[in-house]
């Protein structure tokens, strides 16, 4: 690992100060994987871990209130978040292993870097992400664990999240301080798509920190489907993360899909197929038709529009059973 | 013979104090850094020297013949003594395990630490070893609580808590694996809690809580955790094990699993290459029943 300063941030205030030239650290367990790479070369890391981030509150009207350096074993096995949002318990203890879960951030997790494996190889010179305008050898490449959605010329890497997934039908709002300000800003439009700047990860500007997330109340039952190589501590092969109001007819229904989109994947078109049917077999195959409907396979991972349709359905069919 | 200060004895085949004058500031530098003497055993002679002193021949044998003398006959059988010892119980006192494979191997010859036989001078060698290397980066202090006793030591902001642990604080019961966070091995304890001390920079833990593999036993007595491993033949290799074992003692507090299938999936986070899981998993299995 390349030498770097180090500052540790007594408040906010320094934090922010001090995020002008630093990068934020809290967890480390993405950041300092890929500074030991060598994929990420910054000249100060901003230790944030004593800011006063880590609480879990019932927000007003009844949501959730979560401080960016909960971990995600806190907040998956947080007693709110276990009774009222099981979706995102599930997708939290899907992601990662114990002791990584014990040191990985909700802010960390949100903002987790690709596990393509051409960005993580620093001597691979073509990465669109890592040296923007290099190419992308993804492309033509090894990519079966690659996106199928929301690609671009430029790259195909997926989000990593699991929690992202979560968050992302939970209609969540990240909350970020900067040195301009405060902004809040939807989840759904936290990540951008790769398009022509697939280095550009998020609408979050520099020396902006995530200081805390929340989510308004659910109605209806959630979960979260995980389909990957092996049994466990895996990223997705693909994922599904549902919230569902039925009875005769579907009322309300949010669907988001991981492990195969290049950010969050919210499906409005999904959602669509699902309000006012019945929730049967066939209107859950016919959400998921619609939500792959624009996928675009690469040779090597052509298989995942299949699996994250049947993941979908998999995960519709369970929650509308209870 | 009174030895007061630790002296490094080498056996060299083929070695003399002219044919190694590039090496020669490098080794003084080190003996300067360790605090002790060094005698060098060769075909062609034998040698004596200090950080700042010229090498001083103590016997020589110009005629190349494979034998030397020594100085009496006590210094025979401590030397013999030592390698012995060597031989047999790795690490010694001055060096680290990893040092000392590394030395070994590229000088190619045993060699063996004679230690002053009072304890003070032991001390002082041990740590003058800690004396860092050039930083090449900005070096920070920090106070870790190990095992219920703090270290303050001065660190780079890259040193991992693994290799704080492992590097400088001799505490080499944590191993490091793939050092990316995937295999488990480097499992500790930060305020109670399983991490992969891999993952965590050093730094960041002041004044924080830290129990290793080498804080579990009280005094003789194994942790129950380590006695189940014991009794259900937890491990092959060895080597995953104390990541293993600080993992499982976690999981328990943790309080989470009941069937062996929430064993595996919480203990998901440490590798076994040589396959021991099922053993592993009924050790863990009996340690919380016990519990």
């Amino acid at each position: 690992m390349e030498p770097f300063s180090y500052v540790a941030a007594s408040d906010e205030a320094s934090a922010l100060d001090a995020g002008r030239v630093g990068t934020f650290i809290a967890g480390g367990t993405n950041l300092v994987d890929y500074m030991r790479l060598g994929v990420l070369r910054p000249n100060t890391i901003v230790d944030i871990t004593k800011l006063p981030l880590s609480q879990v509150e019932e927000a007003a009207g009844g949501g959730l209130k979560i401080g960016a350096l909960v971990k995600n074993s806190d907040l998956a096995y947080h007693p709110l978040v276990e009774q009222r949002y099981p979706v995102l318990s599930e997708a939290l203890l899907a992601g990662a292993s114990p002791q990584i879960r014990n040191m990985a951030t909700t802010g960390g997790n949100i903002l987790q870097r690709t596990r393509c494996p051409y960005f993580r190889d620093a001597a691979v010179p073509q990465c669109n992400k890592r040296a923007p305008g290099s190419g992308c050898a993804a492309l033509g490449g090894f990519n079966r664990s690659h996106a199928v959605l929301g690609i671009s010329d430029r790259c195909i890497a997926t989000n990593p999240s699991d929690m992202n997934v979560a968050l992302a039908t939970l209609d969540a709002t990240v909350h970020v301080k900067g040195p301009k300000g405060e902004r809040d800003l939807r989840f759904v439009d936290f990540h951008t798509l790769p398009g022509e700047h697939p280095e550009i990860e998020s609408v979050l500007q520099p020396g902006e920190l995530i200081t805390y997330v929340t989510i308004p109340p659910v109605t209806g039952r959630s979960h979260y489907v995980k389909v990957r190589d092996r049994a466990s501590f895996a990223f997705a092969l693909a994922s599904a993360a549902v919230v569902l109001d039925a009875a005769d007819t579907i009322k309300t229904a949010r669907v988001a899909l991981g492990g195969v989109g290049t950010k969050p994947w919210r499906s409005k078109e999904a959602e669509a197929a699902l309000v006012g049917s019945k929730p049967t077999p066939e209107t859950f195959r016919k959400a998921a038709d619609a939500a792959l409907a624009a996928a675009k396979g690469q040779p090597t991972n052509m298989f995942k529009i299949e699996l994250a349709k049947r993941t979908l359905v998999r995960a519709l069919t369970e929650v509308s059973h209870g | 013979m009174a030895m007061r200060r630790p002296r490094v004895l080498a056996y060299i085949h083929d070695w003399s104090p002219e044919g190694a004058h590039r090496e020669l500031p490098a080794i003084r530098a080190q003996l300067r850094g360790l605090g002790a003497e060094l005698a060098v055993i060769a075909d062609r002679g034998a040698w004596l020297l200090g950080p700042d002193d010229p090498p001083v021949a103590l016997v020589g044998d110009p005629q190349g013949e494979r034998s030397f003398e020594v100085e009496d006959g006590q210094m025979l059988v401590d030397a013999l003594a030592a390698a012995s010892d060597a031989m047999r119980t790795p690490p010694p006192i001055t060096f680290t395990r990893r040092e000392w494979a590394l030395t070994s191997l590229c000088a190619g010859f045993a060699f063996v630490v004679l230690g002053c036989r009072g304890s003070d001078k032991r001390g002082k060698a041990a740590s003058a070893q800690e004396t860092p290397k050039e930083p090449a980066g900005p070096e920070y202090e920090v106070t870790l609580n190990v095992n219920g006793t703090d270290h303050t030591l001065k660190v780079e902001a890259r040193v991992s808590l693994l290799d704080a642990l492992r590097e400088r604080l001799g505490l080499t019961g944590t191993k490091k694996g793939c050092d990316h966070g995937q295999c488990g091995a480097c499992t500790v304890h930060l305020d109670g809690r399983r991490i992969k001390s891999c993952m965590q920079l050093a730094v960041m833990t002041q004044r924080r809580k830290v129990t290793t593999i080498e804080g579990l036993a009280n005094g003789e007595t194994l942790h129950p955790m380590q006695a189940a491993f014991i009794e259900h033949d937890g491990f092959q290799c060895g080597y995953c094990t104390p990541g293993q074992i600080m993992s499982a003692v976690a999981l328990l507090a943790e309080g989470k699993a009941k069937t062996d299938t929430d064993v595996r999936e919480l203990m998901s986070g440490n590798l076994c290459r040589c396959g021991a899981y099922p053993n592993i998993v009924a050790a863990i299995q009996a340690a919380r029943k016990g519990a």
